[in-house]
């Protein structure tokens, strides 16, 4: 390393390597020049430093906290309100699966007592909406009778599975979309669409009812 | 280190860094508050937490070429550059007026490197310049400046 190099890389500001420590404990000319660098680095760390406003870092940082609390507030409301409106969503009260539930609850006993139709003739009412067999499939048939239901003539079935008891009223005439839900008094109703017409499914376990909802209609 | 310290430890370096780039007090602070509001909502994806003093320096730099609608500073040649005669008193103010005399594009890698510890390479990154004329520039600086504070007080200081 010569003078010229030494004097270059400290101008340069990156310190002083090894390298150069070795020439300039050789070199009266370059430590004199180290010395006033020293000097001079010192004066310009200074003049940068220049003075910042009162209480800028915790100000700044401050900002931060409140923009923080500020996100997580307006995060728990948005969380709130979507919790909310699905709540309301679930709990939404359809009037077709609550009065599948108040037919189950006062009507459905009456149909018992007028006994089950025979099998053929159950077979010919439900062959255009829900075969029998598709609902042996699941469980066993013990009732079927047309029977008024909301102002319109449905087929009341009787459906025992695993789980229990399903009442299950076939609809013929009711075009629907989507899914219809109702929970009252323990009893639990779901109403789905067939291809022709649409089923109610009412029990007291939910999970049953949605399920055995979803394999009528699949 | 979350961001609130990260902050908390850089807000006044990166204030003067501003400083430094707009030469106004109030527009530096303005700068930092809007480039900190950027650095917060991006900070999630920061993954290189070791590097996060450097991201938040680029950020202000970001900040303040954005506010101004400008171009990186060009390095342009520093022959015509003067310093004010007066207050040419204290040592320390006539280097602060030496260095407003200095043009952005040498007084920025020389903040950089000041204030930020960072090295040539790590401000070439930052300025987007290669590492040869960022050592370049930063060599021009002190040079400038060596020769603009000379004069009096550190030749008259020795002697």
């Amino acid at each position: 390393m010569n003078c010229l190099d030494y004097r270059r890389q400290l101008l340069a500001g990156t310190g002083e390597s090894d390298a150069m420590r070795v020439h300039r404990l050789q070199c009266a000319g370059c430590a004199a020049e180290w010395a006033d660098h020293a000097t001079f680095e010192e004066a310009l760390g200074e003049a940068m430093r220049v003075l910042v406003p009162q209480g800028f870092a915790e100000r700044m940082a401050g900002a931060q906290v409140a923009r923080r609390r500020k996100f997580l507030a307006a995060a728990a409301t948005a969380l709130v309100a979507a919790g909310a409106g699905v709540y309301a969503w679930l709990a939404r009260q359809d009037p077709l699966a609550l009065a599948g539930i108040d037919f189950v609850m006062k009507e459905e006993a009456k149909s018992i007592m007028m006994g089950t139709i025979p099998r053929s003739e159950a077979e010919a009412e439900l062959a255009g909406t829900l075969p029998v067999e598709r609902m042996e499939r699941i469980g066993q048939v013990k009732h079927v009778r047309p029977c008024p239901f909301n102002g319109q003539t449905v087929i009341h079935v009787v459906l025992v599975v695993p789980q229990g008891k399903l009442t299950v009223l076939v609809m013929p005439a009711l075009r629907m979309e989507g899914r219809r839900r109702a929970a009252k008094e323990g009893m639990y109703a779901a109403v789905v669409a067939l291809q022709n017409g649409s089923v109610g499914v009412i029990g007291t376990d939910a999970d049953v009812v949605e399920s055995v909802a979803a394999t009528l209609q699949a | 280190m979350g961001f609130e310290d990260l902050v908390r430890t850089h807000a006044a370096d990166l204030f003067r860094y501003a400083y430094w780039l707009a030469r106004d007090r109030a527009q530096a602070e303005d700068v930092v508050q809007e480039a900190l509001l950027r650095g917060w909502r991006a900070f999630p994806r920061l993954r290189e937490r070791g590097a996060a003093k450097a991201w938040l320096f680029s950020i202000v730099r970001n900040e303040y070429l954005r506010a101004l609608g400008a171009k990186p500073p060009a390095a342009e040649s520093l022959d015509g550059v003067e310093i004010p005669d007066e207050r040419q008193d204290l040592f320390g103010l006539e280097m602060r007026d030496a260095l407003l005399a200095l043009p952005v594009a040498y007084a920025e890698p020389l903040a950089l490197q000041v204030l930020g510890g960072f090295s040539c390479a790590e401000i070439a990154d930052m300025i987007g310049a290669s590492e040869g004329a960022t050592m370049t520039r930063l060599t021009r600086a002190r040079q400038a400046l060596k020769r603009l504070v000379a004069p009096r007080e550190r030749a008259g200081g020795r002697s």
